[in-house]
């Protein structure tokens, strides 16, 4: 005893038990460090323990319990729209990462940022068919900007980063994060230490153009007689609705948008004549048609904004700006690409270009702008006969809301009505699945939104159709206070198929009648307050009880059923040949 | 039809083959070829891949959705006469009892190709070339019993001076080695 006493040291010097975290622990670092206040989720067992986790971060992040993963992604692509910061959705393996397919496909195809964090089945179970185990990485490869799987904790701190800079960055988009089971359990073996990622070796989005790309356009903007401007959801993505102001004031140039590339510009502002596309409106259509030079801004050239695009602008030059260099050229030859970010090239543009009016050739987009209200918007808004119309629905709430709504649709006639009739007046103000035209969109999408602009009112148009497809987060949007409201424009169709059908293929209605449910028993079930308007006359103070109502609505209007819209550029004809019956 | 070598720089890492393949089937166009290794930079792999297409613009446009790719540090898309390419070929021939002798000498001098490997009854023969060259070859050895015969995809580099490595942000590689 005493020799062993001799031989020990004074002060026995320890250090410290280490205390490295788990992996899950570590994400909810990141997420964290990242400034993520919000998820979007749904538990399951290979991502039990970032739920459990997640039980010690409740104060600090708030997760919402949605009732489908679909859900959880258009809630996120929502959410991410309306606040420009990536949407955040967790789910678990297999089923869980399936059902997000739809809405990680409908956010890389409009530009959405989102990060999706994936369980999946243990390290050493990958590739046995193990419970729940689905090829999550081969499933989104080809639908995501980037996707990585984590099968070890240490990975978690610089993924995580990664996924938010590449997600948020350039052209946005969604990023999958693949987690193993193991990894969220297992401790790193080192310090959680966070860095934002900056820049990544191989992927460096240009932001600031070249200044003889710039140049180039300037001199072809300058030396134009009929210019006009395509803008994009670039522009808002940018957050450069100021700089395209400017632009267009100090220069004159007509400005008309794509279905995404709304609200960028108030509707009511003298430069701006209108949208663009297959139900976009006829002037700005056609007028393409006349353009000596077209400056197409944030924008990809979708064909359903082309018709044929063999048919397309042959007469103007072009000068495309546009982040990603992979669109330059991809549908319609550039003369002068512009690659960068919306804003940069826009203030670069600026000074170089000459204050001009063009009033001759603006005053020419008001004569289509004349023969479309003749034709269809005033009889729309006016024809008391029948049922009430789509028009008459989204003409009323544009005048109640004054336009100030963010206004988020489902994809089928009641968007493209809500599009045409709602006079936008701030940036950011529709949210709309439209390179996908996702049906199921817009409930998840509205609550989204909401979430991520609570000071703002959101309203939902909805098809009885398109209801149907994710009706469930009514549950979600009872039980976070949501004050979303929700108008079902029921024409008992799937009326957009109708249409086609009764254009295209000699009326032969195949399969698009719907036997409705009792849409407002559902949301009273739900916990959500609503009422039908069957009537005209009952249309205003509907709209105001469900617009002055403190919570959650849902307002069914029952709408003519065999409504068409107007006008039209058939698929796969030139948008000269748009129709205007 | 025009040939097209595409080369394509990329960081190393797990399932970008598939990410890259991806795009060719998309847009339906069929890889002739394809060949991956690590480069001399520690984590960065090379491509070459080799199509058949008619439209240079669409070709154009293939490299640019490579590009895209997070993990592509560059791409390059390539005419035949702006690279010296290669393929190695193999080819297994019976040298057992009754089978008609080997004329090596008509191999090495005639064909530039070696015997690599001599086995108890057979031999190997490298053969490296160009397609047409290898197919020489192989139209020659036809006459003896052919057991197997292989075909590696194309290298490539290019013609200009300086080659392709010189294209990449060489600054950042050091992190890398
Ligand atoms: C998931 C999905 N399935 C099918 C379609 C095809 N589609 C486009 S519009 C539409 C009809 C939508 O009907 P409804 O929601 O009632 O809206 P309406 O056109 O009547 O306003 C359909 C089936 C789609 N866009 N998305």
């Amino acid at each position: 005893m005493e020799a062993i006493a001799n031989v020990m040291p004074e002060v026995i010097e320890t250090k410290p038990a280490p205390t490295y975290i788990n992996g899950s622990h570590a994400l909810m670092k990141a997420l964290l460090a990242e400034g993520v206040e919000t998820i979007f989720g749904y538990p399951g067992g290979a991502i039990m323990p970032v739920y459990d986790a997640l039980y010690d971060y409740q104060d600090q992040l708030n997760h919402i319990l949605v009732r489908h993963e679909q859900g959880a992604g258009h809630a996120a692509e929502g959410y991410a729209r309306v606040t420009g910061r990536a949407g955040v959705c967790l789910v678990t393996s297999g089923p869980g990462a399936t059902n997000l397919v739809t809405a990680i496909a409908d956010a890389l195809i409009d530009s959405t940022p989102l990060v999706c964090i994936v369980g999946q089945v243990a390290k050493k179970l990958l590739g046995t068919d193990a419970f729940q185990e689905a090829d999550v990485m081969g499933v989104t490869m080809p639908i995501t900007k980037w996707n990585y799987q984590i099968t070890d904790a240490n990975e978690v701190p610089e993924i995580i980063s990664k996924a938010f800079y590449i997600a948020q960055s350039g052209r946005p988009g969604p990023v999958l994060i693949d987690i193993t089971k193991s990894a969220q359990l297992e401790l790193m073996t080192k310090d959680f230490v966070y860095e934002k990622c900056q820049t990544l070796i191989s992927y460096r989005p240009r932001l600031v153009p070249k200044q003889e790309q710039v140049e180039a356009a300037a001199q072809l903007i300058n030396a134009a007689k009929r210019p006009y401007i395509l803008v994009g959801h670039g522009v808002q993505i940018a957050k450069a609705e100021d700089e395209l102001k400017a632009f267009a004031e100090k220069t004159g140039i007509p400005i008309a948008t794509t279905l995404l590339g709304q609200s960028t510009i108030p509707t009511n502002h003298p430069l701006y004549v209108g949208w663009l596309g297959m139900h976009g409106n006829y002037g700005p259509n056609v007028m393409t048609d006349h353009a000596d030079v077209i400056i197409a801004i944030g924008m990809r050239f979708d064909d359903r904004v082309t018709g044929d695009a063999s048919k397309y602008i042959k007469q103007a030059k072009v000068v495309h700006i546009e982040i990603d260099p992979a669109e330059i050229d991809k549908i319609i030859r550039a003369d002068v690409p512009v690659v960068g970010d919306a804003k940069a090239a826009l203030n670069a543009l600026l000074p170089l270009v000459k204050p001009n009016d063009h009033t001759v050739w603006r005053n020419e987009f008001r004569k289509y702008d004349a023969v479309e209200n003749e034709t269809i918007t005033v009889p729309e808004l006016t024809n008391t006969n029948g049922k009430i119309r789509m028009a008459e629905v989204i003409d009323m709430l544009s005048t109640k809301t004054k336009g100030e709504s963010i206004l988020v649709t489902d994809v089928g006639q009641h968007q493209m009505m809500a599009s045409r009739y709602y006079q936008f007046r701030r940036p950011n103000s529709l949210v709309t699945s439209g390179g996908m035209g996702t049906m199921g969109f817009a409930l998840p999408a509205a609550f989204g939104a909401q979430v991520g602009a609570p000071d703002r009112q959101v309203v939902a148009i909805i098809g009885d159709g398109c209801f149907q497809m994710t009706l469930q987060e009514l549950g979600t949007i009872v039980q976070n206070k949501q004050p979303v409201k929700a108008i079902i424009l029921n024409n008992n169709f799937l009326g957009m198929v109708r249409q086609w059908q009764q254009l295209f293929h000699e009326r032969r209605y195949s399969f698009v009648e719907l036997q409705n449910p009792d849409f407002i028993t559902i949301a009273k079930g739900f916990g959500m307050a609503g009422q039908t308007c069957t009537e005209r006359d009952n249309l205003s103070d509907a709209l105001d009880t469900m617009l002055n109502h403190d919570g959650p609505f849902l307002l069914e209007v029952i709408v003519e059923k065999e409504e068409n819209v107007f006008p039209m550029v058939p698929a796969g004809a030139s948008v000269a040949q748009i129709r205007l019956k | 039809m025009t040939t097209y070598t595409i080369c394509i720089f990329t960081e190393n890492t797990i399932g970008l083959l598939n990410r890259i393949t991806i795009i060719f089937t998309r847009r339906r166009i069929n890889i002739e070829s394809l060949t991956v290794s690590e480069t001399e930079r520690k984590g960065i792999s090379r491509f070459t891949i080799v199509i058949k297409h008619e439209s240079r613009e669409e070709v154009e446009k293939l490299v640019r959705q490579i590009r895209k790719i997070v993990e592509v540090l560059a791409v390059f898309g390539y005419l035949n006469d702006e690279i010296v390419y290669n393929e190695i070929a193999l080819f297994k021939i019976s040298t057992s009892l009754g089978t008609k002798s080997l004329d090596v000498e008509t191999i090495n001098k005639q064909y530039k190709a070696w015997v690599v490997y001599w086995g108890l009854d057979y031999v190997v023969i490298e053969k490296t070339g160009n397609d047409t060259e290898i197919f020489e070859v192989f139209a020659y050895l036809k006459q003896y019993e052919i057991l197997e015969f292989v075909r590696s995809g194309r290298v490539a580099v290019g013609k200009t001076e300086k080659g392709l490595v010189e294209y990449l942000p060489e600054a950042e590689w050091e992190s890398y080695m």
